[in-house]
């Protein structure tokens, strides 16, 4: 095993993806999706097998000098430690799975060989922020993502809407990545470096001062990437891109790497204790904020996002805890069950004739009873039915947070406790309307490639036994992922087992009330959601027409004010007169060339007095 | 000298003017030639009252190229008003306005 596997991790599906651009579409389509699978495929069996280059200390590896002038030296460094090794085998395994689902889903779709690409491309992308170990590096992938998700999201260019959320994804994420950018470019000037493993081993040298300014610049940029407030807005519309790409983009891959980003520098960010509140309280409040969100929702796949955005918002509350190894360990758990709700989502979909309503949905659960329990395995764990994996990766949040035992973090944990009953209650609000009672859709359900169904079956087994891989050692686990991190793991958590098992049952009675609540809502007749309160929560708060308000009109306006008052009338209208000054005088002095010999002679005449008069006055003068 | 150079000089002025009025005034071609010959002979006139005045002969001389230049000038002006007339079957002057700009 050498050190050059790490770069063939990421290279593979560089590859796969280069010769998916270069000729996709004149090789056969089995032939172009074998591609595509193969080298995410090959990634993901790669990294197994640099496994145990990620012990210890883990390894460097370093391509070439990207660049060098003077100080400045950006060595194309890859990293294969305790924390990038686990993100990359989850982010290579469930692509492979998604790749799969991804062949079934889009088989009546021509544009086979950009999509698969793209694919590809993105997940080349996610490896290089995984794998980086220099800042430089971590931002080219940073903006390669960005650019994929954009070109994914808008993969239906044809309809308006989907170009729009592709743009909007692009533009709202881009905001965050400017103030990353600014963040990046002041550690280099503090550090002279921007290796990231330099840069956590001197941070603990700087001023609080300058400590501060730089984690929020940093929060801000994971928060573009992670669409927590106030970037949040793409998110939702996002869920305008194929299934497959809503499973990628936001589950497993691009809305985790703003938390990967904290983990990554959390030995710089933890220094801040602000720093820390602050990504706390983003983290709690967007978990809120988007809990209700999801409450209200019509569209199956925005429940989803929603609840993404939502359980985004808990690892950002870990993080901010001082438990990376929760947050990453619910950031795995999360991968797997979200893809697995969202591919499960679109297998619904189909079903439904291309119903995304889930009030027009209904019935499904006798109609295809393998969807049904495979969303299931994705919906419990979600709500965190206890013993799933999405109860434990919860539970260590939860416990976190409330090991820290000050005010501020009380008040986040009640927040937390609250969305996780919220959670249960919209998780199984989906379930009753889509899988529970009457068919309700009209139209021809579309047949379900098994592609699209046997990807996910072990997604789910991970989805409900992923809680494995950080059993806490109150339920008589080794949290191998704490142990594994090592160092990486943060803050260890320290709360008594009586303790444990109180926040335990309040998660487990969180769980049976949102189901409870749930039952009683949704088990009958449908409830009508039509009034203000429903309509506020639908619209995400408002949040688009806020901000459309508060920045893109003032923006407008000033723009207007701009080509309008600046550019048009008074630039332009100086330039304009000006012309016409000199066309006018140029028709006058046109008019003397009017070829008339009189008036030559005239002007001749007029000429001869004038040199007359000139010499008389001369002659006066003298 | 019988005739005083002032005198000279008054009555070249006063042809030179007339010459000057029938070029300008007139429209037909040929009667601006007349007006500029005109002209051109209140010139020697003023050259030749000079040249007794002072008695200097180089007035005269002046008045012999002058003449030659004239004859010269007629000779061309002549056969340009034919081929013009053959152009525009008009001597009107302003019929000729092919160069305004």
């Amino acid at each position: 095993m050498t050190h050059s596997t790490l770069l063939l991790i990421p290279l593979a599906p560089l590859i796969g993806g280069i010769l998916n651009v270069l000729f996709g579409m004149r090789l056969p389509r089995r032939l172009s999706e074998f591609l595509a699978v193969a080298g995410v495929a090959a990634s993901a069996l790669l990294t197994l097998a640099a496994w145990p280059l990620a012990g210890g200390e883990g390894t460097h590896f370093t391509l070439f000098t990207w660049l060098q002038s003077g100080t400045l030296q950006i060595p194309f460094e890859l990293l294969f430690d305790p924390l990038s090794a686990p993100m990359a085998l989850m982010v290579t395994s469930v692509s492979t799975l998604i790749h799969l689902y991804a062949i079934g889903y889009m088989q009546g779709e021509e544009d086979y060989a950009r999509f698969f690409a793209l694919l590809n491309l993105f997940v080349f992308a996610m490896l290089l922020i995984v794998l980086a170990d220099n800042l430089l590096v971590l931002f080219l992938g940073w903006e390669g993502v960005g650019f994929c998700s954009y070109a994914l999201i808008g993969f239906w260019y044809r309809q308006e809407k989907n170009a729009n959320a592709g743009r909007k994804a692009f533009l709202v994420t881009r905001v965050g990545d400017v103030f990353l950018g600014i963040a990046i470019l002041w550690l280099f000037d503090l550090f002279g470096t921007l290796s990231i493993s330099a840069i956590n081993s001197q941070a603990a040298g700087l001023a609080a001062g300058v400590l501060t300014p730089l984690v929020i610049l940093l929060l801000l940029g994971a928060c573009g990437k992670s669409a927590q407030l106030p970037l949040m807005t793409w998110l939702p519309d996002a869920m305008a891109g194929p299934t497959p790409v809503s499973a990628l983009i936001h589950a497993a891959t691009m809305v985790t790497a703003g938390v990967y980003l904290l983990c990554r520098l959390f030995p710089l960010v933890s220094l801040s204790a602000t720093g820390m509140a602050l990504i706390s309280a983003v983290g709690a409040l967007t978990a809120f904020y988007a809990a209700t969100c999801a409450l209200a929702q019509r569209e199956i796949k925005k429940v989803l996002a929603y609840s993404t955005m939502s359980q985004v918002g808990y690892m950002f509350l870990g993080v901010g805890s001082g438990a990376v190894a929760g947050a990453m360990f619910h950031l795995f758990t999360h991968a797997f069950f979200k893809a697995l709700l969202f591919m499960a989502a679109g297998c619904v979909i189909h079903l439904c004739a291309q119903e995304n309503d889930i009030f027009r949905m209904g019935g499904l659960a006798r109609k295809s009873p393998l969807v049904f329990i495979l969303f299931l395995a994705g919906a419990l764990s979600l709500a965190g039915a206890p013993l799933s994996s999405g109860f434990f990766s919860k539970d260590s949040l939860l416990a976190a947070d409330y090991a820290l035992h000050t005010p501020f973090y009380t008040g986040l944990l009640v927040l937390a406790v609250l969305t996780a009953l919220l959670t249960a209650v919209y998780t199984f609000r989906l379930l009753y309307l889509v899988f529970a009672g009457t068919p309700r859709f009209s139209g021809e359900p579309h047949h379900l490639p098994r592609l699209m169904t046997w990807p996910l079956i072990p997604l789910a087994i991970v989805a409900v036994g992923g809680g494995l891989i950080n059993l806490p050692e109150f339920y008589g686990g080794h949290a191998w992922l704490s142990h594994f991190l090592g160092s990486l793991a943060g803050a260890p958590v320290h709360i008594s087992h009586t303790e444990e098992g109180f926040i335990a049952a309040l998660a487990a009675i969180l769980f049976v009330l949102g189901w409870l609540l749930s039952r009683r809502r949704y088990q009958g007749d449908l409830p009508e959601e039509t009034g203000p309160v429903w309509r506020f929560l639908l619209s995400g708060w408002q949040a688009d027409t806020l901000i459309r308000k508060v920045l893109l009109h003032p923006f407008a306006s000033l723009a207007r004010f701009f080509w309008q008052g600046t550019d048009r009338s008074l630039i332009d209208g100086i330039l304009h007169s000006l012309a016409r000054g000199c066309q006018l005088g140029g028709d006058r002095l046109r008019a003397l060339t009017s070829g008339r010999l009189s008036h030559y002679l005239a002007a001749v005449a007029w000429g001869l007095l004038l040199f007359m008069l000139f010499f008389l006055v001369q002659v006066a003068q003298s | 000298m019988i005739v005083p150079l002032s005198h000279v000089l008054g009555f070249a002025a006063a042809l030179f003017l007339m010459g000057l009025a029938c070029t300008l005034a007139r429209r037909n071609l040929i009667m601006i030639l007349i007006g500029i010959e005109i002209m051109l002979n209140a010139a020697g006139l003023a050259f030749i009252g000079a040249a007794a005045f002072w008695r200097q002969v180089d007035g005269q001389i002046f008045v012999i190229f002058l003449m030659a230049m004239t004859s010269a000038e007629v000779a061309i002006s002549l056969a340009m008003v034919v081929y013009l007339r053959r152009q525009k079957t008009s001597l009107e002057a302003d019929a000729y306005d092919g160069m305004k700009g």
